[in-house]
């Protein structure tokens, strides 16, 4: 369906290629995974399937690619818009009118279909992506999941033979990045498409992938089975990290596929079963210091409450991971404690309200990196925010830039943050924000668009911000993220702290924020591999 | 710097655009040399009925500079650049009103070149009077001088630096008063009415019609041009090289042909 | 998403089946139509009861028909617009100098500019003509200027977009992504400015507006890329054919605009002459006659144009009985309005002479005018509103 002939392709002011000599096919029906770490040439590779790249981007390209018998090199994306559909990572800044009904149209109309047989697909494709029932409904309005499969219904209308998915969910939370994927394999199973997927968190596609690329970074792009091209990459979900360790000559692909290699084949390994749960809330702050404390707190906007009297103290030195659906308030939690939104009921850091003192003294208080990090970066240059950063914080020149190499993240000076990846970004914000010393850190969602090392990445700088006496509360949707980062685990659903407690007993009591380990060695009390790994050596 | 052209202009649609300039022109001046006893003498609804011509213009001036085939990356930029216009511009619409709108004009047709520029002055001041429900007779004249004022931007010599930033500083008080300047004399009559000592008099010289003018509006609305020159001016100095960075760099990654 | 700003309202049980029927709403461009009959027929008289009558029938079309868009709310505006044309027309004739001759009501205090001034005089003798007539004229203004606010606020603007001629398909797309990103402009807008409290608000004025725009701005030049991208992906302009606009193409449309020009010159620089052809001096019929070529030429111009591109309209607004029944009434009322003010029907009482003091006189045809106007307030299906049901 898919092939490329020794393609070659070179970013504009790039002097060597992003991709060199690739040949590999993908066959008709298939779905394909496209690996690797980030800024390796998923997105460049996936362009050229459909032509943006070279016709679009300013890149050069040599070889051949061919998509259903046609070139990429005499056809231009939009004469391929009938072969192939393209659905990119952020879909409401793909939308070009405001309506679902009149978006999933208009690729029809830019093909000149008539009027009768666009009516008939709109139908169709509606149904089929399940958002019949939105069809009315302003594309800004709807969540993320369903502006999501809005886009992929908008070129699926046109009836293309691939689909090309260039991390669909990568903004999504589980339950949203579920739904899709969902939908995803539908096509691939029942409508028989062949669908080309990049993404980052391959635990929740890998099952469904029939082949995989794996771009290492050097120009190579690998091709082959899924399990065998997930056992060479270098991004590792904690089900390939497993049978690394356990020395599997195969990858399982599911956590069912996991625990029936251990039914038949072992490892049995003697595991200490996890307790019951007999109480939800049972943090108590093993001996950490407490630094703040809020008390019936409360965020309302309009007729809608977000948070709903949250009583919580939080120590010093510890790490916390806040998880809970979409609206279920953690966003609105932490932007409360700050005390950037408006809240009622008691807020206290070190003995002092947030919401009382001056903007500059609260950021001293409790420091926040938001969903967007770049919404805080508005300088021409990296250097230019670290002076910012030093000046707003009234600390001496050259804190935020010594606070970014501790972060490991020794940026060139002059860059513009805009051209950062995600995780230099988030890296830079997290610098000028620690600039203040703040007592109280959070990040909302950080782990967007990160890959496996940058998690990792991650992972180390809030173990050694808590080493240092801070107190971090991250709320995220990575069970996996939150099991190897947070030591305490809180879970919010409409507004109420349903549970708190250490994140073992948390997380491996409920099945759907328990990390894939503890999944598959259900009922045993483990959470990572290294601790399976551990307890071979003592078995 | 460097001026992309996102919107090609070619030569044939140079001479359109100097013809509706022309058409423009006679449409903003008309009380000056309306000649007694012709159909729009001592009349006051000369602008309602240019406002009726006008829109057959830029239409014809719209359909040749759009024939040439644009790209979607020009039409999304421009898209993007009038909202953000539509954005600065306060709810309300009428003939004056200080809005920043002149400062993305000039940044926009200065970095994405001429014909990108007078889409975005017809673009912005389009949108911005349809969600606010302001379309009116003033419409075709605010987008055919916003339209200019952009692609003037375009046209001015190449320099760098803060040269550039003076330059556009001063372009952008030039056309913010002789924008105010024409709009008021276009509608004039229409807010005056006729036989006052202050209202145009057909067929009197142009001087002495000019005169009467410029007390008239002088004592009315210097104060609001002068604003709309000072408010956009400081903007351009204080806001104008990060706009410009931005733009430029988008211009370079969407590979305009300069 | 900027999730504390934007929630997804909860979706009534019932929603699906309420907005299953489709409602029929009325074509924009019949609207304007309409509208512009009802400037036209404004526009030929000077009797204030017919002026007012008139617009008494635009605001009830109005309130009847308008649905529950930003642009419906347009009304009061023009109506205080208007408001403010009568009074300030009233007071410039207060303040102003003009003719003395006439019934003077009462003077003011009279200084005359000097002669670098224009010799302009203020105050003096105000004359109850001059009051009357001002106010009179400026009734007209307000009237046509409310036919325009009518029109704003009946026609949907995304409606009227999808049925541009081909021509002008590329603006039309520009400005719908306007629309479009509009809102999301605002929400992260007031995303980043939320935001700014967390680096510590340290800047302020328009260095702090920097802090704003900047991140906005940057958020929506990406994505734009992302839409070209899409837009190309999705076959924008394919069936745009790899041909050129051919050349007499742009012969038309120059041709067009010379002779709109030339138009526009004898309008204002031509005297008419006192013979008539057909009840108009020779110079309007030229000055009609090359409007009209120029209009022409202009359309020819757009159809050659925009026959490159072969784009369809999905669910195009239909054009049917109710348009073309608010379109008969507003062309009846022009030409009700012709045949009133012609010699053969009721010329002084519908143009009274300036500057004379009687009180308007009603003919009883001339009330036809604003029944045909307000007509289509009944004759039109009834639109969509989200607080009407």
């Amino acid at each position: 369906m898919i092939h490329f002939e020794h393609v070659s392709i070179t970013q504009p002011d790039a002097t060597t290629p992003v991709i060199a000599d690739a040949t590999f096919s993908i066959r008709d029906g298939d779905l394909c995974l496209v690996m690797g770490r980030t800024g390796t040439g998923k997105s460049t590779l996936l362009g050229a399937i459909n032509g943006l790249v070279p016709h679009s981007s300013g890149a050069t390209l040599s070889g051949d690619v061919t998509v259903a018998g046609r070139s990429t090199r005499t056809h231009r994306p939009r004469d391929l818009a009938d072969v192939v559909g393209w659905v990119g990572q952020n879909p409401l800044a793909g939308f070009v009118t405001d309506v679902v009904e009149d978006e999933v149209a208009y690729g029809m109309e830019q093909l000149g279909l008539s009027p009768s047989v666009m009516r008939k697909r709109v139908e169709e494709t509606l149904d089929l992506m399940g958002i019949a029932d939105l069809r009315r409904r302003s594309l800004m309005e709807l969540s993320g999941g369903q502006q999501q499969r809005v886009a992929i219904a908008a070129v699926l209308a046109a009836q293309p033979r691939v689909l090309v998915l260039d991390e669909p969910t990568s903004a999504l939370d589980p339950t949203a990045a579920q739904d899709v994927l969902a939908a995803i394999a539908t096509l691939v199973h029942d409508v028989g498409l062949t669908v080309v997927l990049a993404e980052h968190r391959l635990e929740r596609v890998m099952h469904e992938a029939d082949t995989a690329l794996w771009l290492p970074g050097d120009g190579r792009v690998v091709s082959g089975t899924a399990s065998d091209i997930l056992s060479m990459a270098d991004t590792t979900p904690p089900l390939v990290e497993l049978a690394t360790a356990m020395g599997w000559p195969e990858v399982p692909l599911s956590v069912r596929a996991a625990r029936r290699r251990i039914r038949d084949h072992g490892p049995h390994l003697d595991l200490k079963a996890a307790p019951e749960l007999r109480e939800a809330m049972s943090w108590r702050g093993d001996g950490h210091p407490p630094v703040a404390q809020l008390r019936d707190l409360r965020v309302t906007y309009g007729d809608i409450t977000a948070v709903a009297g949250v009583d919580l103290d939080l120590h010093a030195g510890t790490t916390v991971a806040l998880m809970g659906r979409n609206g279920s308030g953690k966003s609105s939690l932490l932007w409360a404690l700050q005390g950037a939104v408006p809240s009622s009921g008691q807020v206290s850091v070190d003995g002092r309200d947030p919401r009382r003192v001056g903007d500059d003294e609260a950021r001293r208080l409790v420091s926040l990196v938001p969903q967007s990090p770049a919404d805080l970066l508005y300088l021409a240059d990296v250097d230019a925010e670290c002076a910012q950063a030093d000046r707003e914080s009234g600390v001496a020149e050259g804190t935020a830039r010594s606070l970014l190499l501790r972060l490991s993240a020794d940026l060139p000076g002059e860059r513009n943050p805009r051209d950062l990846s995600e995780g230099q970004r988030l890296a830079l914000v997290l610098a000028i924000q620690l600039a203040a010393s703040p007592r109280v850190v959070c990040l909302d969602e950080p782990t967007r668009g990160l890959d496996y090392a940058m998690k990792r990445e991650l992972t180390r700088i809030i173990a050694a911000l808590a080493a240092q006496g801070t107190c971090v509360v991250v709320s995220t949707h990575d069970v996996e993220f939150a099991a190897q980062t947070a030591e305490r685990t809180i879970v919010l659903a409409e507004g109420e702290v349903v549970a708190d407690g250490t994140t073992r007993q948390v997380c491996s009591s409920s099945p759907s924020f328990a990390p894939q380990v503890t999944k598959v060695f259900h009922p045993a009390d483990v959470m990572t591999v290294a601790e399976i790994s551990a307890a071979r050596v003592t078995s | 710097m460097r001026t992309a052209s996102a919107v090609p202009v070619r030569a044939r649609s140079t001479v359109v655009l100097a013809v509706a300039a022309l058409i423009g022109l006679v449409a903003f001046v008309w009380p000056l040399f309306v000649a007694p006893g012709a159909a729009l003498d001592n009349s006051s609804q000369g602008p309602l009925v240019f406002a009726l011509l006008l829109p057959v213009v830029i239409v014809i001036v719209l359909t040749e500079l759009t024939s040439g085939n644009i790209s979607p990356k020009a039409l999304a930029m421009l898209g993007v650049v009038a909202a953000l216009g539509t954005l600065t511009r306060p709810l309300g619409a009428g003939t004056a009103g200080i809005e920043l709108i002149f400062f993305l004009l000039i940044v926009g047709g200065r970095v994405f070149g001429p014909g990108f520029g007078f889409l975005l002055g017809n673009t912005t001041l389009l949108v911005s009077a349809l969600v606010t429900g302001g379309v009116g007779p003033w419409l075709p004249y605010q987008m055919l001088a916003a339209g200019f004022v952009g692609l003037g931007a375009a046209l001015l010599p190449r320099v760098g630096g803060w040269l550039e930033i003076v330059l556009l500083s001063l372009w952008c008080c030039v056309s913010a008063f002789t924008y105010g300047w024409l709009m008021d004399l276009a509608f004039w009559p229409f807010a005056l009415g006729t036989g006052t000592d202050a209202s145009f008099l057909a067929g009197a010289p142009v001087l002495e019609n000019l005169r009467r003018f410029v007390v008239y509006n002088v004592a009315t609305s210097m104060g609001w041009n002068l604003m709309r020159a000072v408010v956009n001016v400081a903007a351009i100095a204080l806001l104008g090289p990060a706009m410009l960075r931005i733009l430029r760099r988008a211009a370079r990654r969407a590979h305009f042909v300069a | 998403m900027p999730r504390l700003i934007t929630r997804v309202a909860p979706l009534p049980p019932d929603a699906v089946t309420r907005s299953a029927p489709v409602l029929r709403t009325t074509h924009p461009w019949a609207w304007w139509a309409w509208a512009l009959c009802a400037g036209v027929t404004a526009s030929l008289t000077l009797n204030p009861l017919v002026l007012a009558l008139v617009a008494v029938a635009l605001v009830t079309v109005v309130l009847a028909r308008r649905d529950d868009g930003l642009w419906a709310r347009s009304l009061k505006f023009y109506l205080l617009l208007g408001a403010f044309i009568i009074v300030g027309r009233v007071m410039v004739r207060l303040f102003i100098g003009g003719s003395t001759t006439g019934t003077v009501v009462f003077r003011l205090p009279e200084i005359h500019l000097p002669a670098w001034a224009a010799g302009i005089r203020l105050g003096g003798p105000v004359t109850a003509e001059e009051l009357v007539w001002a106010a009179t004229d400026a009734t007209r203004l307000a009237t046509i200027l409310l036919c325009v606010g009518a029109a704003n606020s009946l026609a949907n603007p995304r409606t009227a977009l999808k049925s541009v001629p081909a021509a002008l398909h590329d603006i039309s797309v520009a400005v719908v992504i306007t629309l479009t990103v509009l809102p999301q402009l605002i929400a992260s807008t007031h995303r980043v400015r939320r935001g700014r409290r967390l680096r510590g608000n340290a800047v302020r004025g328009l260095r702090g507006l920097a802090a704003t725009l900047v991140p906005v701005v940057e958020d929506a030049v990406e994505g734009s890329m992302t839409l070209a991208s899409s837009m190309e992906a999705r076959g924008y302009g394919r069936t745009r054919g790899q041909q050129k606009v051919p050349g007499h193409t742009t012969v038309a449309l120059l041709a067009a605009l010379v002779s709109l020009l030339l138009g526009a010159f004898v309008v204002l620089g031509v005297p008419a002459s006192p013979v008539t052809v057909l009840g108009l001096a020779p110079e309007r019929w030229l000055a009609l006659f090359l409007l009209a070529v120029g209009v022409g030429l202009g359309a020819t111009g757009l159809r050659s144009a925009g026959r490159r591109l072969s784009v369809t309209r999905y669910r195009p607004a239909p054009w049917g009985a109710p348009e073309n029944l608010v379109c008969t009434c507003g062309a009846l009322a022009v030409a009700v309005g012709l045949w009133l003010t012609s010699p053969l029907g009721y010329p002084d009482q519908l143009n009274p002479p300036p500057l004379t003091l009687t009180w308007p006189a009603l003919p009883l045809p001339a009330i036809l005018l604003p029944l045909l106007l307000a007509l289509p307030a009944v004759l039109t299906p009834r639109p969509q509103r989200a607080g009407g049901r």
